[in-house]
């Protein structure tokens, strides 16, 4: 079994360099209407999402507990002007669910913007929010949504959780890397984002249980390390988590003594701002996949002792 | 670059070797398979290095559809054997193909006894990882016959799930060669994920690599065992 601080220290570099790099987490109000306001408002919602989980868990250091805060309050803040920039957003584009998915996590840890409330309580009662056509993994995370908002979710999950590719357990050396991803976000739905292990119905448990460690053999040694802490992350998520020794020692050695952690191989060159758009999601996986798997290892010392 | 002349040209004669054993498998012929003449020194030499590195397969449409091989191509088969004697240092696999082709041998020309033939070792399956144990028998894949029951047989046996995984593991990795070995055994072995798909797996491999003659001669012998084909 992995080391427990390898792992807790990959979160630990990550959020450093969340935390020194916090300015890369900004909207650009004045961007070309065909590329979308709403474009730069997802890695914020993840930044929440993860800071979430961090405080869920209480497994972090205390520095750690107080960056993800302070990174929190400058994102709510700073970036999104107290929510006012969510409320922009919503009535720039008055169906998205971007808005309401950002704003979800902020909710949940005690922030508050009203007109966005209304906006999800409205878009909840419309047939076009029913009918709005995504993937099946996607569909299933917004219901999850609406359920933790308080609203019975449209359409039900139990209605939409065997529509996804992984409920369908599929032949398991077709998966590459777009349904890696989905099934990765599948099992984040299915868990409340590791929050609730038992979410995963037993058939896909087992599943992956059996067909994770390919996976995860499989991307480490491609040095895929977005996808691979995601993966990491779904392993944390099973009943018997396996905290992968090599895949853990793989994913700290491809961290930079920054906290950096690169997508694919080595660091990107190029202007800050870009090396930053290409960086953050894996560095935010590295956070969430090391926070997971560390309260997992603990939890199960826990039970040795 | 002799060297590389030389391990060309043995490539070759392995590949033209397994497209006979291929399609002796598929046309229920065995006299189409191995039956090489030795025109001459040069050739019987490279004859018998690619039955040595075909192993016991040379023989499979005897094996598998229980015809007795042709004189000849048991005598370049018994030549290759007594040619190929694993050195003292060899590694289990080397060991283990060998001892499969001195069994093949003994099976069909029981004229032939070399003596009583014990398993060798082995023991560096049993810690192996699920990667190296099936890159290991997917080397082995000629002792994955219907009824045979030897210690590496044994040993895939008790880890149908990580063969399994090594299967995936090779389609990933476009490694259809292993792919296909780990494929044929995972027909014999009972505890299969049914998740894995094995008989779509096996279309899927020969699609992808089936031009390769030794890999369509691991899927066509998985066919066939799958059909239910015994020793």
């Amino acid at each position: 079994m992995t080391d427990t601080r390898l792992i807790h220290n990959v979160g630990a570099g990550a959020l450093e360099w969340l935390w020194a790099h916090r300015d890369g987490f900004q909207l650009e109000p004045d961007v070309d209407p065909e590329v979308g306001f709403l474009e730069r408002f997802k890695p914020i919602g993840e930044l929440a999402m993860i800071c979430k989980v961090l405080f869920r868990e209480g497994v972090a250091g205390s520095r750690q507990a107080q960056l993800a805060r302070q990174l929190l309050d400058h994102a709510w803040r700073e970036t999104l002007d107290g929510g006012r920039m969510l409320v922009r957003g919503q009535l720039t584009e008055p169906l998205s669910p971007i808005p309401f998915e950002v704003y979800l996590p902020f909710k949940e840890l005690g922030y508050s913007q009203p007109e966005i409330e209304r906006a999800a309580r409205l878009n909840h009662r419309l047939e076009s929010w029913v009918a709005f056509e995504a993937t099946p993994t996607r569909r299933l995370g917004l219901s999850a949504f609406q359920r933790r908002f308080g609203l019975p979710p449209r359409p039900p999950e139990a209605e939409l959780r065997d529509t996804t590719w992984l409920a369908r357990t599929p032949e398991p050396w077709t998966v590459e890397g777009h349904i890696a991803y989905d099934v990765t976000h599948n099992v984040f739905h299915l868990t409340d984002w590791g929050e609730r292990p038992d979410g995963l119905p037993p058939g896909t448990a087992d599943y992956l249980a059996t067909w994770l460690p390919v996976w995860i053999d499989d991307w480490l040694d491609l040095e895929r390390w977005d996808l691979l802490g995601e993966l990491l992350v779904v392993d944390a998520c099973l009943p018997r988590p396996t905290l992968d020794e090599r895949a853990w020692e793989g994913f700290a050695a491809a961290q930079q003594p920054d906290g950096a952690m690169p997508a694919l191989r080595t660091m990107p060159q190029g202007a800050p701002d870009e090396v930053f758009d290409i960086v953050y999601h894996p560095t935010l996986v590295a956070a969430y996949a090391s926070v997971l798997a560390t309260s997992r290892s603990l939890s199960r010392l826990a039970q040795a002792s | 670059m002799e060297q590389s002349g030389t391990s060309s040209l043995l490539q070759g004669a392995v590949q033209e070797l397994a497209s006979g054993v291929v399609s002796a498998l598929r046309s229920g012929d065995h006299a189409r398979a191995a039956a090489p003449a030795l025109a001459d020194v040069e050739a019987e030499g490279l004859t018998l290095a690619a039955v040595r590195v075909l192993g016991a397969d040379a023989l499979l449409p005897s094996t598998l559809l229980h015809a007795p091989p042709l004189p000849g191509e048991l005598a370049v088969f018994r030549k290759a054997v007594e040619a190929y004697p694993p050195g003292p240092g060899a590694a289990p696999a080397v060991v283990w193909s060998h001892w499969a082709m001195r069994r093949t041998l003994r099976r069909l020309d029981p004229g032939h006894a070399d003596g009583p033939d014990g398993d060798p070792d082995a023991a560096w399956l049993e810690g192996a990882t699920w990667q190296v144990l099936t890159h290991q028998l997917a080397v082995l894949a000629a002792l994955a016959l219907p009824g045979e029951d030897c210690a590496v047989a044994r040993a895939a046996g008790q880890r149908p799930v990580d063969v399994a995984r090594g299967f995936v593991r090779a389609v990933r990795r476009r490694d259809w060669r292993q792919a296909a070995g780990a494929g044929r055994w995972l027909t014999l072995l009972e505890g299969v994920p049914q998740t894995l798909g094995l008989e779509n797996g096996l279309d899927f491999v020969e699609l992808m690599g089936g031009q390769d003659p030794l890999v369509a001669l691991q899927v066509r012998a998985a066919r066939l065992t799958r059909a239910g084909a015994f020793v």
